[in-house]
């Protein structure tokens, strides 16, 4: 009831702010931003309206203003980072290339650069879930050492009230220049449009088309809502389906992961060519390179013990265009995934009961990768092209 | 240097090359555009990298005295920094010989150095710091080559995703951008014979041999990989698969691309034999330890044939700098990772062969010759992020005497004591460039 007094609320704003937008600079919007509002305005099949809050109600400046700030690599300490050298729309809103993320000046990150397809329905941001608003997580990465280095938020705020490029655009969204709020509001209008749905699976469970899926991809919904029991996290509801249900869990992963970076194995495989490879050392490994980190998930968040090695359930929409998978992108693709939940995950003290030794065979597999293929949506190219709509801002 | 001084400069020079190619160049693996040093190289300039906790952290050009028997001979002289660590890489001199470009990988500024107005402390002439706009999105510019009256500069990345498609850009002398040409991809040929199964637009070096029309650029990584932790690379086995696998032939004068060739464990460094019926050049591979023969073939086609083994290809030595003897006889190869310098015989250079070896120091990168091949040069340092850690992180300049029989150290200059930072490429100086 709550949430959607204040959906009409925002709607209401954005409605009213429209109207002005209309009146007094028709000519101003670029003309991606229509669809782009419309789509966090509106529901595409399967997914639930975008809950804007109500002292940020989109508008196509706003989502304009943040596409810009979003692909603006001038905002980092060297003027090399944006936000989209990491989520890039040619690979799902996140980075195919990479394990683990890459920050200013080539600093080690711990973890896999997530998508932002659909990031407006999350409750909680970050695999640790450590913030909970889209209006103040741009903050972390902005002046994370290791992610854009700015020296301070206020240096940020600086910078963009310098760059001339930047004044119409604020006074269009805002009426007014930069501040961390309106920053803050332009990222969250412009993520909170790109918005991702409509697959063949939404089609054919919410729209009613049965020839919407194969054989083998219904063979694998049954599999994923039934004897494999997927839904328990990856929930799927009576009018959409967000396939998360927002809680943390320790499937086994981390702990795992963190059991391999204290002993690591003596030899590493490494590639020098395709289907070229030798086995290294691991002291040459270490030689050149930094001691990895420990990642305990959410419990650096809480400090709750029961939180060890605790993360997000991650939501499965356009799930096959963000290889490599898990929160340090340590399995390259869906079927090592299903692999290590049909081994049960990494049992020890801790580990979420509902990850359990499946039993299921290669052909169960391949029919739930071929489930979760067809929860790509359509609309991506079109976000991509919007996201492509101006060159990315370089000094 | 006014502009009719500055064109009969380049007419002499072009006039030496036509009739006497081998006497181009002192160090052997420069532009042969550039008018050559005669006898002994002065100094030997080193574009450094800044590192955190060394010195003011900057990088910076350092000048080294390497005059015989002058009292600071072996002596930094001069440290010129620029303000900030800009992944510090390679830099090649304009094609009159008066200017030093020097890129950042990281922050893609081109710096510009005065190296004639006193060669023995260079002063910033200007800076580039719209490489990646002026460009159209290339990212890291790498190679400075310079071609009359311009600069090619090879560039590693772009600004879409820090992966590895990317672009040969030019400047003009007085560092005004001109051009883009991108590399070709499977999805853009431009025109060029795909005879590579892969085709994936990467860059790295840009070398010519300008009688016969040709250029070749060889492909490394992007961003993401050239910047990250070394260690945490060889463990990324997504990072692993972005390496650069194929070697382009351009049209020098048109900047067509004709013809990528498969090359695959990324070649880095293209040598092309001086002989006037020398047509071929080397290039090492770094991650499969190869060296690679692109050789023009009896029907005037170009070819890509791997010609010899580096070290023990099992245990990735890899492979990083090579040099070309003047005589094309020999050929010195770096390998970083066991700080070892080889030298091959390329007498025949379908059947290279080491002939020695010897460790300069736990990591070794760079690698320059004078031209009569008596004197070398050795510095450290990768990539940034790429040397090895702790106690192995060696950071030098090294100098040698090769007698024909084995390296005789002349002078060693601790980079991380003297508070300079990391090592990397080094150009020859002298003052009597600039006296007549």
């Amino acid at each position: 009831m709550r949430a959607r007094l204040k959906l009409l609320a925002a709607l209401a704003l954005a409605a009213a702010s429209l109207a002005v937008q209309g009146g007094a600079a028709a000519s101003e919007p670029q003309d991606w931003s229509r669809a782009a509002l419309a789509r966090a305005l509106d529901a595409p099949l399967g997914l639930p309206p975008v809950l804007h809050p109500a002292d940020n109600p989109p508008t196509r400046a706003k989502i304009e203003l943040g596409r810009k700030l979003f692909f603006d690599r001038r905002l980092s300490i060297n003027r090399t980072m944006s936000c989209a050298m990491c989520h890039i729309p040619e690979q799902g809103f996140a980075n195919r290339e990479l394990e683990t993320a890459v920050g200013v000046e080539g600093r080690s990150v711990r973890r896999n650069a997530p998508t932002i397809l659909n990031v407006a329905h999350l409750d909680s941001l970050f695999v640790d879930g450590r913030d909970s608003a889209l209006e103040t997580q741009y903050l972390a990465p902005l002046t994370a050492a290791n992610e854009m280095a700015n020296p301070s938020a206020g240096y940020v705020v600086a910078l963009l009230a310098r760059l001339p490029d930047y004044e119409a655009p604020f006074r269009r969204a805002f009426g007014a220049g930069p501040s961390l709020d309106r920053i803050g509001m332009a990222f969250a209008a412009y993520q909170r449009s790109v918005i991702a749905g409509d697959s063949r699976f939404d089609r054919w469970y919410y729209g009613g088309e049965a020839a919407a899926l194969s054989a083998p991809e219904r063979r694998g919904f049954a599999l994923f809502a039934g004897v494999a029991g997927c839904t328990a996290c990856h929930r799927i509801g009576e009018s959409f389906a967000l396939f998360t249900d927002q809680a943390f869990h320790d499937t086994g992963y981390g702990w795992w992961r963190e059991q391999l970076r204290q002993n690591p194995p003596p030899q590493q495989l490494v590639q020098v060519a395709p289907g070229v490879s030798y086995a290294l050392p691991w002291r040459t490994v270490a030689s050149v390179g930094e001691e990895r980190p420990a990642d305990l998930g959410r419990y650096e968040v809480t400090l709750d013990p029961a939180d060890r090695w605790k993360f997000r359930t991650p939501g499965l929409r356009n799930v096959a265009l963000t290889p490599p998978y898990m929160h340090d992108g340590g399995l390259p693709d869906l079927m090592a995934v299903l692999r290590f939940y049909n081994d049960g995950g990494r049992p020890h003290p801790g580990q979420d009961p509902a990850i359990r030794p499946l039993g299921l065979g290669q052909r169960d597999l391949e029919a739930l990768a071929a489930f979760l293929a067809a929860l790509t949506s359509p609309e991506v190219p079109r976000l991509v092209e919007e996201a492509r709509s101006a060159e990315p801002d370089n000094w | 240097m006014s502009n009719h001084r500055k064109h009969l400069s380049f007419l002499c020079a072009m006039l030496f090359f036509a009739q006497a190619p081998a006497a181009l160049a002192d160090e052997t693996c420069q532009s042969p555009y550039m008018p050559k040093i005669t006898g002994q190289e002065e100094f030997v300039y080193v574009w450094t990298l800044g590192a955190e906790g060394v010195g003011d952290g900057s990088d910076k050009l350092v000048t080294v005295d390497v005059r015989p028997g002058s009292e600071t001979y072996g002596k930094v002289v001069a440290a010129l920094s620029v303000g900030g660590r800009n992944e510090a890489h390679h830099g090649g001199f304009s094609a009159d010989r008066r200017y030093f470009w020097a890129g950042g990988l990281d922050s893609n500024k081109i710096f510009i150095f005065d190296v004639h107005s006193n060669a023995a402390e260079p002063t910033l002439h200007k800076t580039i710091d719209s490489f990646v706009k002026d460009s159209g999105g290339a990212v890291g510019p790498h190679t400075f080559y310079g071609l009359p009256g311009r600069m090619m500069i090879s560039a590693l990345s772009n600004d879409k995703d820090h992966g590895g498609r990317t672009a040969l850009v030019e400047y003009s002398d007085e560092g005004a951008y001109i051009a883009t040409h991108w590399m070709p991809t499977a999805e853009e040929p431009r025109g060029a014979l795909l005879e590579s199964p892969v085709v994936d637009g990467y860059g790295y070096d840009v070398r010519a041999l300008i009688r016969k029309n040709v250029m070749l650029t060889s492909s490394f990584t992007g961003w993401s990989n050239y910047m990250m932790d070394f260690g945490k690379m060889l463990q990324d086995e997504e990072a692993m698969k972005r390496f650069g696998q194929t070697v382009v032939q351009w049209d020098l004068h048109t900047r067509q691309p004709k013809k990528v060739m498969h090359v695959p464990g990324a070649p880095l460094e293209i040598r092309f034999a001086w002989g006037p019926k020398n047509n071929y050049a080397f290039t090492s591979a770094a991650l499969t330890s190869q060296l690679w023969l692109i050789y023009e073939d009896d029907k005037g086609e170009w070819q890509a044939e791997a010609v010899a083994d580096i070290g023990d290809p099992a245990k990735i030595p890899l492979p990083v700098d090579i040099s070309i003897s003047a005589d094309d006889q020999s050929l010195w190869v770096n390998t970083f990772l066991d700080g070892t310098t080889r030298l091959f015989d390329i007498s025949d250079p379908r059947a290279p062969k080491q002939v020695y070896q010897k460790q300069i120091a736990k990591q070794v990168n760079m690698v320059s010759q004078s031209w009569d091949g008596k004197r070398l040069y050795f510095t450290s340092s990768l990539l940034a992020n790429w040397d090895k850690k702790g106690a192995d992180n060696d950071q030098f300049l090294k100098g040698y005497t090769w007698n024909g029989k084995e390296l005789v150290e002349d002078f060693a200059i601790d980079f991380t004591k003297e508070g300079l930072g990391r090592a990397h490429i080094m150009r020859f100086g002298s003052s009597k460039l600039y006296s007549g």
